[in-house]
């Protein structure tokens, strides 16, 4: 998709954890625009509740949610909510990981998923540093599902469904460089930690996220390399087509080799 | 050259048919694979939904309207059903500007959500999602304990909003088909808030004239402040709490209605019915979401502090809304429109006119003065404070002077909404001395048109709260008895029990103390 507006441009968001008061106004736009499901059981749960969930909330029909924290500041227990989703990395293990290129990164920003061109290996969920791929086990045709950064809305320059509905300005939404001099002026002046997560996270995200808590305190993957992953293997991955090609010369050749000078009808 | 014509030959139609099969296999595989598929944001899974149309702008452009509030899973009075939630961003609107609650506040917060429980946002939810917490299974589980004997008290303005349930025309008085239906659910004893209503006129209107006479004491300190403010409204009062906990000591230290009986019905009633207080179940019918959050604060337990005993419950154990109690005569299979007319309970069921009109804004302001004047010049108040019209009316701050002989003119001001209080608070807090007492309720017009009223109008309308405010001054007119200081059964319950306003005894079981809230939020300055 061509767009004057977007054209040449990579967007990225961010998310200033002390701003969000936890209205959940985020999920539930992310449920309207990309029409998931409501589940009975899920519905019931609470943002602490998802805070103790192995995937922070995260499921094949929520894409992004909000977990509570309770963190003491300044030695008093005080309230925080995270918000979880994708973190659009701009060199995605997943697609890297995706042989049939279900996953792959657009231009503009967003790391999206195909279903028609997805065999179902689920390298995808094992490459993602963030643990963000969900799968539909109890599905016949089963899909891979993640935030797609509403990716048909950042094509028309239009902000993603969950920052668009924002109240407390507690998520933005720009071209990359912007999001990343947003955070930087936001860290400046007010009461943060001086880490911006997700600028050299995972060699760099789409997402990015600003906190006064430790990052660590809310179940942020701290361990992560600030390498890009699939530069971990591209030296040697790079390889593969020619020595695909490389192998099939050989054996074309040896074949040509061994029926030279052979009658056919022999 | 019979090799080459041979190969010729072999290439005709045997290898031609496999060429171009495996070309067609290869094809497809590198099909399946995505080879040569370019990257597009319509592949893209999901999308498939749609966003309210403020929302479909690009990312720069401002948008007014953004959201909704947030709502903690432990709020005692109101709750959201996500799945209906379509994020209009009224309830925000609400809140903010007519409440001044939302954005009033510097982020992050510190240990809650803040939320002064009015309800408000109940009915301008435009798809139902926000609602009442509903505790109708409390009840039920109640009443149907033989053990149990369990008391309920209506609110006065439940009575003019109940019938819209049913289907009566907007502003119906269905006071006394609300008695049958409540005797008709199983309740043992019906009671009347409006009763409570008159006693409180008779604590917090001693409690002025004392301020004004300078010997006002509460909790064992001196409280002469000037202007007294109302402490009926519990969302009122927990704004005070968190925005202006410098001024607590001008809110009057007489509960509310509610609190007010309710430790009697488990003291007065039980001793003279010879009732088990620890087997009294006590539910209250509101107009008003932040009841729920008043019944239970932990400073609401005067009777089991009275008699020592933490067997006894909270004063009030459940609080309905007029919605619940609709639900619950329907669910219960309750023909509302056949019940035959009955009077609810005596010893605490009578009232006058003057405890009919607290669900009206300006209401427990006319009510106050009525006895106000009795109790400074001893004497009866004229006709004209039967009618004060200056303080009746939708408008949000109202003003008036009243002329009381021996106390000279008494200056009054009547708010309501919470944004209009604010207003009238600063200039408080800077010093103004101008009013003598200060009527504040949350919700715009007062209590007819609370945040557990039936949701007759969304959001709600001035029509509606002119109705409903109308048949609470023709109840008051209709009254024999217009005057709180009048009312027999008030007479007797000083005589037999309390002793007068202010005993010690009434100051246990009527009066309470407030909480600051200033640590739970840093207010934002403008």
């Amino acid at each position: 998709m061509t767009n004057e507006l977007t054209a040449g441009k990579a967007f990225g968001a961010l998310v200033d954890i002390p701003r969000c008061i936890g209205c959940e106004s985020c999920s539930v736009a992310c449920k309207l625009y990309n029409g998931l499901d409501w589940e009975e059981e899920r519905k019931r749960l609470t943002a602490a509740d998802r805070a103790a969930e192995p995937n922070k909330g995260l499921w094949p029909e929520d894409w992004t949610s909000i977990a509570q924290y309770n963190p003491e500041k300044d030695g008093v227990r005080t309230i925080r909510f995270v918000k979880s989703q994708c973190f659009h990395c701009d060199e995605p293990a997943c697609a890297s990981a995706c042989f049939s290129k279900a996953f792959q990164k657009l231009p503009q920003g967003p790391v999206i998923y195909d279903q028609s061109l997805c065999v179902g290996c689920r390298y995808c969920m094992l490459a993602c540093p963030f643990d963000i791929i969900k799968y539909e086990w109890d599905k016949a045709i089963p899909a891979c599902r993640k935030c797609q950064m509403c990716a048909p809305r950042v094509a028309e320059g239009e902000a993603p469904a969950c920052v668009a509905v924002c109240p407390t300005g507690a998520l933005f939404f720009g071209e990359k460089e912007e999001v990343l001099a947003e955070a930087k002026k936001r860290i400046a002046a007010g009461d943060y930690i001086d880490h911006i997560y997700g600028e050299q996270e995972a060699g760099g995200t789409g997402w990015l996220y600003i906190s006064d808590i430790p990052f660590a305190e809310m179940r942020f993957r701290t361990d992560v390399t600030t390498r890009s992953l699939p530069s971990y293997t591209e030296s040697y991955m790079g390889a593969t087509p020619l020595v695909g090609i490389g192998w099939a010369a050989v054996l074309a050749g040896l074949y040509v080799y061994n029926n030279k000078g052979k009658d056919h009808l022999d | 050259m019979p090799i080459q014509s041979g190969r010729a030959r072999k290439l005709c139609r045997r290898s031609f048919l496999k060429l171009v099969g495996g070309a067609g296999v290869l094809g497809a595989t590198l099909g399946i694979a995505g080879c040569g598929a370019s990257a597009s944001a319509d592949a893209a899974a999901g999308a498939a939904g749609w966003m309210p149309s403020q929302y479909n702008v690009p990312a720069g452009w401002p948008v007014q309207v953004r959201g909704r509030v947030a709502i903690a899973p432990d709020n005692p009075s109101i709750t959201r059903d996500n799945e209906k939630c379509i994020l209009c961003g009224q309830c925000i609107e609400v809140c903010k500007n007519v409440q001044s609650v939302f954005d009033n506040y510097e982020l992050p917060f510190k240990e809650e959500i803040i939320c002064i429980h009015c309800g408000q946002c109940t009915h301008w939810c435009p798809s139902g999602a926000i609602t009442e917490v509903d505790e109708n299974a409390k009840v039920i589980a109640a009443l149907a304990d033989p053990n149990k004997f369990v008391v309920v008290q209506m609110a006065p303005s439940t009575r003019v909003g109940l019938g819209e349930e049913f289907g009566f025309p907007v502003g119906t008085n269905v006071e006394r088909l609300q008695y049958a239906a409540l005797y008709k659910l199983g309740f043992d004893a019906v009671f009347d808030t409006n009763f409570s209503a008159d006693l409180t006129i008779m604590e917090e209107g001693s409690e002025l004239v004392r301020r004004v006479l300078g010997v006002n004491e509460h909790d064992g300190h001196a409280n002469n402040t000037l202007p007294q403010f109302t402490s009926c409204c519990p969302g009122w009062v927990k704004y005070v709490e968190y925005y202006y906990p410098d001024l607590m000591a001008h809110l009057s230290s007489s509960k509310s209605p509610q609190q007010m009986t309710a430790p009697l019905y488990k003291t007065y009633y039980a001793e003279t019915k010879g009732i088990d207080p620890k087997n009294i179940f006590s539910v209250s019918i509101m107009p008003c979401t932040a009841k729920k959050f008043e019944a239970a604060r932990p400073e609401m337990n005067a009777a089991s502090r009275l008699y020592d005993d933490p067997a006894v419950s909270a004063d009030v154990d459940v609080v309905l809304t007029v919605r619940e109690l609709a639900r619950l005569i329907k669910n219960q299979g309750i023909d509302f429109n056949e019940l035959t007319e009955v009077d609810c309970d005596k010893m605490m069921g009578e009232y006058t006119g003057a405890g009919a009109i607290f669900g009206a804004t300006g209401g427990v302001m006319e009510a106050a003065v009525r006895s106000a004047y009795y109790l400074i010049t001893g004497e009866q108040p004229p006709a004209a404070l039967w009618e004060l019209t200056p303080v009746r009316g939708l408008a949000g701050v109202k003003e008036a002077a009243v002329s009381i002989p021996g106390a000279g003119e008494v200056k009054v001001c009547v708010v309501s909404g919470l944004a209009n209080a604010g207003v009238v608070m600063d200039r408080v807090r800077a010093g103004d001395r101008s009013y003598a007492f200060i009527e504040v309720m949350a919700c715009p017009s007062g209590c007819q048109y609370g945040g557990g009223q039936p949701r007759s109008s969304s959001p709600p309308s001035d029509a509606v709260r002119t109705t409903r405010t109308e048949t609470l001054y023709r109840i008051d007119r209709e009254c024999q008895l217009r005057n709180s200081h009048d009312n027999p059964e008030i007479t007797a319950l000083y005589k037999n029990y309390l002793g007068e306003p202010g005993s010690e005894l009434a100051e246990l079981l009527l009066h309470t103390s407030y909480t600051s809230r200033a640590e739970k939020l840093t207010v934002k300055r403008v």
